[in-house]
């Protein structure tokens, strides 16, 4: 037992050894690091017939089943605010917002999922057909959005993507959360 | 003055001046090159202000000499008296290089290692002024061979001057410290944050309280039961057969089973009961020490006032003396920072209009000099603010005829109302703030902006009483904290609101029958005096079938001077609420204050009384003038001008309401291109700060044109300087909205009063 005592905490020193050489090894590696920051994540949700996306930046969190309670003249695109937690957040109806059929207009006060976005200065919930899958894309693909969406959902679309073959418009969130009632 | 301990804001004024001086440094640099670039001037000047200002509070005089030095060149390059010419870089460098050496070494001995006089000598005769200058504050202290320490603490203990030690300085440094560690300074979103949990926490509480009754509920329920077994039991003996023996056994187990249920439960009621009891006395301390973090004497307020009025009755040439009384009434200090503004256009006011000029004062056989009296006091949960002057007092005949020009109410609406409501009319948005461009008559600046926020951001109540030739009293009644107030909660079309308890008046059930027309008006009779009588469901525009038939819940709601009731579906009950705001995505609501979370987790709106007010005193007749106008025209045609796309949509949505064609333009320059294209509009509504052409622009384009001059145009801006104001109508605008006073009704109203 006590012979092997030693033989432990040289080991446990080769390991912090080993540990601070990784770490030495991944400084050095930066410029990786740095080609890795050329990949944004995305996470995909549909809105009607389209898919859409929004970057993984700016989401906050994925929330099911919740309770909305509507506010009184708001424009149409705010649905209400729910309660997440003891805060509270704005529920946005983005397809609303740019004008796109989608199915959640009919939907009573059980909405089924919303997407929580911010940015440094607003949250706000955003009311989605259907939440997809996270995809990795390298940020040179993403592309201005195409000259050929409606006016009413260019502000919106900060860039464009294709994914299988399909177009996605990717939000611009900052336009999506500007504050409402009052410009700072 | 109180004094205070300045060494503990010294590292803060450090940080602050390290952006401030690294923006200067890199202003300078630029200068160079732009001498003429009026922002960064701008920008440089404020921040040698603000140097100066701060370094001073810390008592670093030597540093807000040398930031004084520099805001004078600064002036004067922005008013054009000199150039800026990179010769005089040198000695910016070197006196922005001597602050950030002072800053660096505050507290220590350094006088002996820089030559402030001689750079403030420099400085000086760069700004041309070199003869002229008194020493400065620190010039007089260095005439004697003082450390910067010692004139530190020279200057924040008052002690009167004798030649200090080193020693002393070092008595002082330990004295600091003793004294820093009674007290912890935090930043106030900490505080902020704690109260938001302390709430939750509270909520958490009230749920609680509701399953301990729930659970006493299930005992009694519990013990029933088992009286009905035991009489089924005893039934059951008397019954005795062959099959009821065979299960005998299994009775009687059911029965210890359910004895031993009954206690348990009743164990864990007790004790879940004995618990939350428990729970509610700390939470309750918790939530009130809490609060108490936030609490700050009025005086932090209170005592820039002498100097505001001392300046605002040099302004208006005016004899003022300000009393104070109560500066150390505690209040939130999200509370106090809302109440100086309103306060200061109080006092603006009775300065402007109420104290009158000392010959008038004389000739009336008042003292020469006016006295306004500022008094704080507690009032159980509420603080009383009461600001009173002895000048002329408001007449309510004034004001009505006021009005009347600007067309805000009718000579037949006018003679309705008692003095009591005339007066009342200074507060209103229509009243004062329209009136702000077409008629810069400097009358009645702001006092809407008083009712704004004591009654909708402090859910307060303001009342004035004005006798004339003697004075006018404003009585503030503000709640202590903005986080809990009481408030009645009421129901229609199956969804819940919340009503402010302090502005109810009373909750009556009305017979349908109750309800008479009046002129035109709806209203009920209550003790010889008529309410109107509005259905909430239609203020807040929800679609909803009025209930009918049996008696309607009315609750009365009293504000200005006025009073209406609104119809509701039910009153759900009256509890204690906190309040939490829409979010950081909704700034400001029409109708709505913020919300509450209930016990059980359900979302209650909260409901802006004065805006309520507002809207159903246009719904009850008594906005007349609006509908008359719609009806004698045709379709209107309006031009928004916007950057911002929920502003502009949010523009459009409440013009399109009214009735509105609305065209949209997303900056100056392209809505100035559909009207030369000869798009024809009844007024042009645009924002300040646009891409490509800003308002201002927009505005003098228009108005240079000969066809479109005639097109009348409202600025509506965030921008609240009074410079700004003056650009825009200098521009040539009809009116100035800003966004802060910005609500449908003020847009429509003065589009319409202008269109009219």
């Amino acid at each position: 037992m006590s012979s092997e005592a030693p033989y432990i905490r040289e080991s446990l020193a080769q390991q912090s050894l080993d540990i601070l050489r990784q770490r030495a090894d991944s400084l050095a590696q930066s410029d990786e690091v740095e080609v890795a920051a050329e990949i944004t994540s995305l996470l995909l949700f549909r809105l009607g017939e389209e898919w859409y996306a929004v970057p993984i930046a700016g989401v906050r969190e994925i929330i099911n089943d919740f309770v909305l309670t509507p506010i009184p003249r708001v424009p149409e695109f705010i649905r209400g605010v729910m309660n997440v937690r003891g805060e509270i957040v704005s529920v946005t109806d983005i397809a609303a917002m740019m004008r796109i059929a989608s199915e959640a207009k009919g939907v009573g006060l059980q909405l089924p999922s919303v997407i929580v976005v911010r940015n440094e200065r607003c949250v706000s919930a955003l009311v989605v057909d259907e939440i997809g899958d996270i995809v990795d894309v390298a940020r040179t693909l993403v592309e201005p959005p195409l000259a050929t969406l409606d006016r009413s959902q260019v502000e919106f679309i900060g860039g464009s993507i294709y994914l299988d073959g399909k177009l996605v418009g990717i939000v611009n969130l900052d336009r999506v959360l500007e504050p409402i009632g009052e410009n700072a | 003055m109180v004094e205070f301990d300045r060494s503990a804001f010294i590292s803060k004024f450090q940080e602050e001046a390290t952006e401030y001086l690294q923006r200067l440094n890199e202003g300078v640099i630029t200068l160079e090159a732009e001498p003429k670039n009026r922002e960064l001037i701008d920008q440089m000047l404020r921040d040698a202000h603000t140097l100066k200002g701060s370094s001073r509070m810390v008592g670093l005089i030597e540093i807000s000499d040398v930031a004084h030095r520099l805001e004078d060149i600064m002036v004067k390059v922005r008013d054009g008296d000199m150039a800026y010419v990179p010769e005089m870089s040198d000695a910016f460098f070197e006196a922005l290089d001597t602050i950030v050496f002072l800053s660096d070494n505050a507290g220590k001995e350094v006088a002996g290692e820089t030559d402030i006089p001689s750079l403030l000598a420099r400085l000086a005769t760069i700004a041309g002024d070199a003869a002229d200058v008194e020493p400065t504050a620190a010039e007089r202290t260095l005439e004697e061979p003082q450390t910067l320490a010692e004139s530190k603490s020279a200057d924040s203990k008052k002690t009167p001057k004798k030649k200090s030690s080193p020693k002393k300085a070092i008595h002082d440094e330990e004295t600091l410290q003793t004294r820093v560690q009674h007290t912890v300074r935090v930043r106030t979103e900490q505080v902020d944050r704690l109260l938001n949990l302390v709430s939750e926490v509270v909520i958490a509480q009230i749920k609680d309280e509701q399953r301990s009754r729930d659970l006493r509920g299930l005992l009694a329920l519990m013990n029933e039961s088992h009286q009905m077994w035991s009489r089924v039991r005893t039934a059951a003996a008397n019954y005795s057969t062959q099959d009821s023996l065979a299960h005998a056994e299994d009775l009687d187990m059911l029965d210890e089973l359910l004895v031993d249920q009954r206690r348990r439960l009743a164990g864990i009621v007790k004790a879940y009961s004995d618990d939350a009891s428990r729970a509610s006395t700390v939470v309750t301390d918790l939530q009130e020490h809490s609060m108490a973090l936030r609490m700050l004497p009025v005086s932090t307020v209170f005592n820039a006032f002498p100097r505001s009025v001392r300046d605002l009755a040099h302004q208006f040439n005016k004899d003022v003396e300000l009393e104070i009384e109560g500066g150390d009434t505690e209040l939130d200090k999200k509370v106090l920072e809302e109440i100086n503004d309103p306060l200061i256009h109080i006092m603006r006011n009775a300065v402007d209009h109420g104290i009158e000029s000392t010959v008038v004062r004389e000739a009336a056989g008042k003292p020469a000099k006016g006295t306004i009296h500022l008094a704080a006091r507690q009032e159980g949960d509420h603080i009383v603010i009461e600001i009173s002057d002895d000048g002329a007092g408001i007449d309510p005949e004034k004001v009505r005829a006021a009005a009347i020009r600007k067309g805000y109410i009718t000579p037949a609406e006018a003679r309705a109302m008692s003095d009591r409501e005339a007066t009342y009319l200074i507060f209103d948005a229509g009243f004062s703030t329209s009136a702000i461009i077409t008629e810069i008559s400097g009358r009645g600046v702001g006092m809407d902006v008083v009712r704004e926020y004591i009654v909708e951001k402090l859910k307060g109540s303001l009342d004035v009483t004005s006798v004339l030739g003697e004075g006018t009293t404003f009585r503030l009644t503000i709640p202590l904290t903005l986080a809990i107030i009481r408030a009645l909660l009421v129901s229609v079309d199956g969804r819940k609101f919340a009503l402010p308890t302090a502005s109810i008046e009373e909750t009556l059930r009305i017979d349908p029958s109750e309800i008479i027309k009046v002129e035109g008006r709806v209203v009920i009779r209550r003790q010889r005096r008529t309410i109107p009588i509005v259905y909430l469901t239609e203020v807040l525009g929800i679609d909803a079938p009025s209930g009918g038939g049996r008696k309607l819940p009315v609750v009365t709601v009293g504000f200005s001077g006025h009073r209406i009731g609104f119809v509701v579906d039910a009153f759900v009950g009256e509890q204690q609420i906190v309040i939490k705001t829409l979010g950081t995505h909704l700034l400001r609501v029409d109708n709505v204050a913020g919300v509450t979370i209930l016990g059980a987790g359900e979302v209650v709106p909260i409901l802006n009384v004065p805006d309520l007010m507002h809207h159903a005193r246009q719904m009850a007749g008594m906005g007349a003038r609006r509908a008359e106008v719609k009806v004698d025209s045709g379709p209107r045609r309006i031009l928004i001008c916007e950057d911002s796309f929920t502003t502009r949509e949010l523009e459009r949505s409440i013009f399109e309401a009214a009735g509105y064609e609305v065209e949209t333009a997303t900056d100056g320059a392209i809505g100035l291109a559909k009207l030369r294209e000869g798009l024809r509009v009844h007024a042009v509504v645009t924002d300040v700060q646009m891409p490509n052409m800003s308002g201002f622009e927009l505005t003098r384009a228009i108005k240079s044109d000969s066809i479109l001059k005639v097109i009348p145009v409202v600025i509506v801006t965030s921008l609240e300087r009074e410079e700004e104001k003056a650009e825009g109508i200098e521009a040539g605008a009809d009116a100035y909205i800003t966004k802060s006073v910005f609500n449908q009704d003020t847009l429509i109203e003065t589009v319409e009063r202008l269109i009219g």
